[in-house]
């Protein structure tokens, strides 16, 4: 049972609730909602400490986000209306979401299950590229991730072709490539044994057509598996996104809410990320019956959520859902450098240790912005997930891993802007074996060796 | 009221304030030519920090509310001297399919305060719908916005249709967005590429000049 029973209420509120026009919506009521709760809260980034250790900061930013999501409620664009909820239905949400659900099918089920700060049990580890790549790499790329142990959910790259045809958001391309998306990614786990592994798919779909074309027990997207239905910034959905709730849950599949807040935005710094994280899983829980959140947050400029301007809201964000409720959610890491670089495996290895700590599941790794063709990898998802079991087997405290999260730091972050873009895909991977080249294996255990002797005590 | 404390209005967003003091400064005498330029140099500076992040989108979206505000009270007085035309003109838009327009919105803002003419399309915009509309306000650049990967497409379509028209080489097709880059433009010959919301008024003007010169 999701918090789907509420959908037509929500539906029907999404076209009689308060009228304001788009172009207000933003700048006339969020952004000062939002700075006016942050100063109420008395919420205070500090630059210093990216991974605090601040209970009661962290309940004040739980009471934030709750009050941003009740005042502000989430705008349709296409009725030009605001679907509100009461605190009332925030609880009951909040009682009837459970904190554990059996996810994937067979031997490959996983239970999944809420998270502590500093929690000794590891994460949830969903694997995803997220970036795009050529056709012919796909089924390649596909095997590669599903041949990590670690890995208890698959994201496969995005297609931008399918029988030769570039894909184009919302035409017959579209759902043609988001058949090809879900038979690659079955294909991969039959062949690599893992057939009822949990996948969150098709990524390849822009649109709603695209994800009720591959909803398919037997060939599809399985009702053990999850959809994504994405958010527009901030705070804003579609009738295009209301479909696929409506759909998911109608399908009977398990609905992940995608919300990527920027920094720099109209969420402002640190602060108004962090508050807007929890808002958006309380959007994700009453708007689209979800069972999972996934966040991306992201800076402006860099595209990117490694930095500690970054780090400091994901920690936040996470302890004080994990202090206050029994969600689960995912913490979506975004790098700046490219595959095969040392750069990519810190900034990985930083945003793992650091969500672990504060309560999050894992979802790693886009890598190069999140921007370029074929330029991801399992390896850099590999370090990361290693790094989330480690420290949560270690029972490691956030002091300690703020300790370390700044020698992290101290290797990457003065590239941030400049970061190296690293190889391709087929440049590091043996394409045909889906393995990674000696040379790429040797990086990233010389990355590891060195987090190592940073303090991390690796299980294997 | 001086010079300086109206570009502080604008410099902190201060719309009603902004208006009543530009009003008083005219009513002193005040060169409208001279204000206009000073309120560039204002939000020249108030962009760089934005490049920087030093602050936020709705800061700046603010300063850019009260400049505009400003400009209708300043502009008028300009007919009498010797008012200067906007750089260029631009329509803009997110492409068919995609409706995430925070990008776009950013780009306008700093063309606007660059001193281009721009009509925003807003999002979700047909690839004859930006012809149309360039055709209408005799654009000299058309810029395609787009996010997701399955949209970038319909940039394509943008320059396949003026080719249909005979109108290619009328307009400047100008991309940008996150899953777009040189490479991405390149293949599907676009005029110009911008990485990033900060650099699309330097390198439109920079083209601009390269046409007049």
């Amino acid at each position: 049972m999701t918090t789907a029973y509420r959908i037509w209420e929500m539906i029907d509120r999404s076209k009689t609730g308060p009228h304001i026009d788009e172009d207000d919506f933003l700048p006339r009521l969020f952004t000062p909602t939002l700075k006016k709760i942050i100063k109420k809260y008395e919420i205070k980034y500090d630059a210093a400490t990216p991974l605090p250790a601040d209970d009661a900061m962290a309940d004040r930013i739980w009471q934030a986000g709750w009050e941003l999501f009740r005042d502000v409620g989430v705008y349709n664009i296409d009725s030009h209306r605001i679907i509100q909820v009461t605190d009332e239905e925030i609880r009951e949400a909040l009682y009837v979401a459970k904190d554990r659900y059996w996810v994937g099918g067979g031997k490959d089920a996983r239970l999944w299950k809420h998270r502590q700060v500093e929690d000794t049990e590891p994460p949830f580890c969903i694997y995803s590229p997220d970036i795009t790549v050529d056709e012919h790499l796909h089924h390649s790329m596909c095997a590669a991730y599903l041949k990590e142990p670690l890995l208890d959910g698959f994201c496969a790259p995005i297609l931008e072709n399918a029988i030769g045809q570039l894909i184009a958001s919302g035409g017959p391309t579209e759902i043609n490539g988001c058949i090809q998306h879900i038979y690659n990614m079955r294909a991969a786990a039959r062949q690599l044994g893992r057939p009822g592994t949990f996948f969150v798919a098709v990524g390849t779909a822009e649109h709603d057509a695209g994800q009720i074309a591959v909803s398919n027990n037997e060939w599809g997207v399985r009702t053990t598996d999850a959809r994504l239905v994405g958010s527009l910034t901030e705070f804003k959905t579609a009738d295009t996104l209301l479909n696929r709730s409506v759909h998911y849950a109608q399908y009977g599949c398990y609905t992940g809410s995608l919300t990527g807040p920027i920094y720099g935005g109209w969420c402002g710094g640190s602060e108004g990320v962090a508050v807007t994280l929890v808002a958006y899983s309380l959007k994700g829980l009453l708007i689209h019956g979800a069972m999972f959140n996934q966040h991306f947050p992201f800076h402006l400029n860099y595209g990117s959520n490694t930095t500690r301007e970054l780090l400091w809201p994901i920690a936040m964000a996470g302890q004080a859902m994990a202090r206050n409720s029994n969600l689960l959610y995912t913490s979506n890491g975004f790098a700046n450098a490219g595959p095969m670089t040392e750069m990519l495996f810190y900034e990985t290895a930083c945003h793992a240790l650091v969500s672990t700590v504060s309560g999050w599941h894992l979802w790693e790794m886009a890598s190069t912005r999140n921007k370029y063709r074929n330029r991801a990898t399992p390896m850099e998802a590999r370090l990361g997930t290693e790094v989330g079991h480690a420290v949560a087997r270690m029972g490691m405290t956030r002091e300690t891993a703020n300790e370390i999260a700044l020698k992290l730091l101290d290797r990457y972050e003065d590239q941030a802007a400049t970061a190296p873009m690293g190889r391709q895909y087929q440049e590091c991977y043996d394409v045909a074996r889906a393995l990674p080249t000696q040379e790429h294996y040797d990086m990233y255990r010389r990355v590891k060796d060195d987090i190592a002797a940073m303090g991390v005590v690796f299980p294997f | 009221m001086s010079l300086e404390e109206l570009n502080k209005l604008v410099e902190t967003g201060e719309t009603e304030a902004s208006e009543t003091a530009a009003r008083a400064l005219l009513a002193q005498g005040a060169d409208p030519l001279e204000i206009l330029d000073s309120l560039t140099k204002t939000m020249e500076r108030v962009g760089n920090l934005f490049a920087d992040l030093e602050i936020f989108l709705p800061e700046v979206m603010m300063a850019g509310e009260a400049l505009t505000a400003v400009v209708n009270i300043v502009k008028p007085e300009l007919q009498n001297t010797s008012g200067e035309p906007a750089r260029g003109k631009v329509v803009i838009g997110v492409v068919k399919g995609d409706l995430h327009e925070i990008g776009k919105n950013i780009v306008k803002l700093m063309l606007e305060t660059n001193g281009f003419e721009v009509k925003d399309l807003g999002y979700d915009v047909d690839p004859l719908d930006f012809i149309k509309a360039a055709e209408e306000m005799g654009a000299d650049f058309i810029g395609a916005s787009s996010l997701m990967t399955t949209t970038i497409p319909r940039q394509k379509e943008i320059i396949a249709f003026l080719k249909d028209k005979g109108l290619r080489d009328k307009y400047k097709v100008v991309i940008g967005g996150a899953p777009t880059s040189q490479m991405w433009a390149d293949m599907i010959g676009a005029d110009l590429y911008c990485e990033d919301a900060n650099c699309a008024a330097a390198k439109m003007a920079a083209m601009l000049d390269e046409k007049t010169a």
